[in-house]
């Protein structure tokens, strides 16, 4: 049995989960199931997912989770035989929900924080693509209060304001040679408080059928007098500059989801979103000091993109819940646009996970989620860099949720 | 189907899939296609021997394409490469030269290195003038790279008493050197071979402004370099050849232009508004945009003082010579045998079935300005990567620019599979 389920995870056709450097960590039982839950009022992190079904919860809950990113990266510069990796640096998205107000009412409240953008993607200083960039640690942290109304018994509409915390911290070569040899460093560091709103409705149909179909705003993530720090010859110091301004628009996403209940026992879950990456035109970089280096405004010419996420739930015992997933995300980076601190492409997932059920009040989720990002060969246009990247991503999760 | 088992499951797959980890491709085997790389040799000049900085020391050579590409070579069967290396002790060579620091005006202060050479004598021969030697170097050798060689010169049994770096590899010391550099090379049996020769046979023209030297006649350029190629190829060695770059593009002739001497005259006398200069024909006339002036005029500090009591360059009555300068006649010259040579390289090439790195146009393209790896790349002087800091030799990365194009050209024309260098791990000029 073990040999051939073993066959069965490893031979499925991979499916995708999340897209260029947005981050679809925000729910164990979700992670778990490919990463949908749009249809269902399954648990808190439905503040994400669709803040309609948040008052269809039947219990108030808090949930805390974490899910450290296992994110291995592979280069090889066309022509050469030499491949490179990314450096082991695990980044830490975490979650955590709380959903308040009596199961009865109509009104139910509840809270969200999450990691829906970021990225860590650490080479090494003397890498082949260097000049392009050597390390990226990017995150959105969003806090969202949330009021969910239930209309009817078959009807929820919810939403939510979002608060956005970002910071960035971007790292790269700079062609200058120092005394020692070495090439010369540019470091730049800011941080974004910016707002937007999630907002969703939920059915439930009486052919037993649910429904979502939720919109999560575009934030602007605007770094104004980010720190740009530069160690380079004390000759040309005082000719680059100390301060930035940047914006990153973090990109909406539209999603429609649905939840069919063959059994009292068996969930299943499909979701598919459609994210507006084509607000993502160019990177652009806006310096208080030009005399050597000019404003640089990088073309990212994201398309926007799809993803398709199928989930299952079995209520196995009284205690346990097992679930898997399957999703395939379509990349919104175009031929010549990849970038190594996000070496994006279509990609594919493959989740499972399970739910214990400790006492009536303490659950513990755990999930796994594997995604196989496509190998990619191609040559950027703006920074030349030529060759393939390949990434595999490893991700564990757990999550402790305390109901009431 | 018990939780237990599926639970245990899981936990291996996330156990299994953690630890494997790292995605691989597909695994490149390098091959050496029709060529035999086992014992390959470098021909040529300065640009061969890894020359920079106005200089030959220790880290050029070691930065030299010729190593880059035997190093690469290794991967497809390439056997041990000897470059004469200066030893560590006189790693400096000839001395080179060094960005010390910048004046307030921003302009780069450029001063010579002058320890821990390598200089065994300096003499001055009646005929030829002043001549350096260096410390032998007694060893196998691969890079035959001898700075300054003109293809002219590659026959001539004397030039071993002449030419301190060639000098520098003989066996015996002057005037009793009677090898021709081309019997030198071609001596110990090899396999593959790389020429780059002919740069020399214009580039003294150019670079004392038509007025030091006279360019190889076209017609003498071909005959040498069908003898070369003929004894080169003649035991059956395979080979990759190289044209002339331009060499008007480097820093050399575009750096110290009209406008910055101008304004440098300027600052202190603001109503000079044109510099003269005396032409290769003989005619004094002021300066224009079309006229190049070499990079060493910049800080020869020649420029506004009195000569004869005439400010120097800023009266027709004093004009700036010929050798710093190119006017358009000399500069039409300079082309004109360029593109002779390049015809010959490329048709003698052709005859013999030999790779050619065009190294022209590669040197063109670069220095007008190009992204290589997110690293820009130009002809700036200082600044630029890819010239170091004479104006006309290259810096590690440009040198490494250089040897992946030899690669791509080797691998076209034999369907070799050499594995390029990665170019980002060579230093451009280095700064204080």
């Amino acid at each position: 049995m073990k040999k051939k389920l073993l066959i069965f995870l490893l031979g499925l056709p991979f499916l995708g989960y999340s897209q260029s450097f947005q981050v679809n960590l925000q729910g164990q039982k979700q992670i778990a199931m490919g990463g949908a839950g749009t249809g269902a009022a399954l648990d808190e992190a439905s503040v994400f997912f669709n803040p309609g079904a948040v008052s269809f919860l039947k219990q108030n809950g808090v949930q805390a989770g974490i899910s450290p990113i296992f994110l291995k990266t592979s280069f090889r510069e066309s022509g050469s035989n030499i491949t490179e990796h990314n450096k082991d640096k695990i980044a830490t998205p975490i979650m955590g929900y709380a959903v308040f107000g009596s199961p009865s009412n109509r009104l139910r409240f509840g809270l969200g924080i999450y990691t829906p953008f970021g990225g860590a993607m650490h080479w090494d200083e003397n890498w082949t693509g260097k000049y392009t960039v050597t390390s990226l640690d990017l995150r959105a942290i969003f806090v969202q209060p949330t009021l969910s109304y239930k209309i009817t018994d078959q009807i929820g509409i919810g939403a939510g304001l979002v608060y956005s915390n970002g910071h960035v911290d971007l790292r790269r070569a700079v062609p200058l040679t120092l005394n020692n040899g070495q090439s010369g460093m540019a470091k730049l560091e800011g941080s974004t408080h910016d707002f937007g709103w999630n907002a969703g409705i939920y059915v439930e149909t009486i052919s037993g059928v649910s429904i979502g179909v939720t919109h999560r705003s575009s934030v602007n993530a605007r770094v104004k007098n980010g720190d740009a720090t530069f160690d380079i010859p004390d000759a040309l110091i005082s000719s680059f500059p100390t301060k930035f301004n940047a914006t990153l628009p973090l990109p909406a996403t539209s999603t429609i989801g649905f939840g069919f209940y063959p059994s009292d026992k068996t969930t299943i879950l499909f979701d598919a979103n459609w994210v507006h990456w084509n607000k993502y035109k160019d990177l652009s970089f806006d310096y208080d000091n030009n005399s050597r280096i000019p404003d640089s405004d990088s073309p990212r010419n994201y398309h926007d993109a799809a993803a398709l996420r199928l989930g299952f739930q079995n209520q196995t015992t009284a205690k346990l819940v097992l679930r898997a997933g399957v999703g395939y995300a379509f990349t919104p980076v175009g031929k010549g646009y990849v970038t190594p601190e996000v070496p994006d492409a279509d990609r594919v997932l493959l989740s499972a996970g399970l739910g214990y059920k400790a006492s009536e009040r303490f659950n513990i989720d755990l999930s796994f989620l594997y995604e196989n990002v496509k190998s990619r060969t191609e040559r950027n246009i703006e920074t030349n860099l030529d060759g393939s990247f390949k990434t595999l991503v490893y991700i564990p999760g757990i999550a402790l949720t305390y109901k009431w | 189907m018990k939780p237990i088992y599926i639970i245990k499951n899981i936990f291996v797959v996330a156990v299994l899939a953690m630890a494997s980890c790292k995605p691989e491709f597909k695994e490149v085997v390098p091959s050496k296609g029709s060529a035999d790389f086992s014992r390959y040799i470098a021909v040529g000049n300065s640009l061969t021997a890894g020359y920079a900085d106005g200089g030959l020391y220790l880290e050029g050579q070691q930065n030299s394409y010729p190593e880059m590409l035997a190093g690469q070579m290794k991967t497809v069967g390439g056997g041990d490469f000897f470059t004469p290396f200066f030893t560590q002790a006189q790693a400096n060579g000839s001395g080179y030269l060094k960005l010390t620091s910048f004046t307030a005006t921003g302009n780069p202060v450029i001063t010579t290195e002058t320890s821990n050479l390598a200089i065994r004598a300096q003499v001055t021969d009646p005929t030829f003038g002043p001549l350096t030697y260096y410390t032998k170097y007694t060893g196998d050798i691969n890079n035959y790279g001898v700075p300054g060689i003109k293809l002219l010169q590659i026959t001539t049994q004397e030039y071993g008493n002449l030419n301190g770096y060639f000098e520098r590899l003989l066996p015996n010391t002057p005037p009793s050197n009677r090898t021709a550099y081309l019997d030198f090379v071609t001596a110990k049996p090899f396999t593959f071979f790389s020429m780059w020769l002919g740069n020399n046979d214009i580039l003294l023209y150019a670079t004392t402004g038509g007025a030091g030297d006279v360019p190889t006649p076209k017609a003498t350029f071909s005959a040498l370099y069908n003898a070369a190629v003929g004894k080169l190829t003649g035991t059956g060695a395979k080979g990759v050849v190289a044209t002339i770059p331009d060499v008007l593009s480097t820093p050399h002739f575009n750096t110290v232009t009209l406008p910055v001497l101008l304004a440098t005259v300027r600052a202190t006398a603001p109503s000079v508004n044109a510099l003269y200069i005396r032409t290769g024909a003989g005619t004094t006339r002021a300066a224009t945009a079309q006229d190049r002036f070499v990079l060493p005029l910049g800080s020869a500090g020649v420029i506004g003082v009195p000569t004869g009591g005439v400010p120097y360059g800023l009266s027709p009555l004093n004009p700036i010579e010929s050798k710093w300068v190119l006017d358009p006649e000399e500069i039409a010259v300079v082309n004109d045998y360029v593109s002779a040579y390049n015809a010959t390289i490329k048709s003698v090439a052709a005859a013999k079935g030999l790779a050619v790195v065009d190294a022209y146009e590669l040197l063109k393209e670069y220095s007008a300005g190009k992204t290589v790896n997110g690293a820009t790349v130009s002809a700036a002087f200082v600044t630029g990567n890819l010239f170091s800091l004479d104006g006309i030799h290259l810096t590690p990365m440009g040198y490494a620019i250089v040897a992946n194009a030899f690669i791509k050209a080797i691998n076209t024309q034999y369907s070799s599979s050499i594995p390029i260098v990665d170019i980002t791990k060579y230093r451009g000029v280095k700064f204080p």
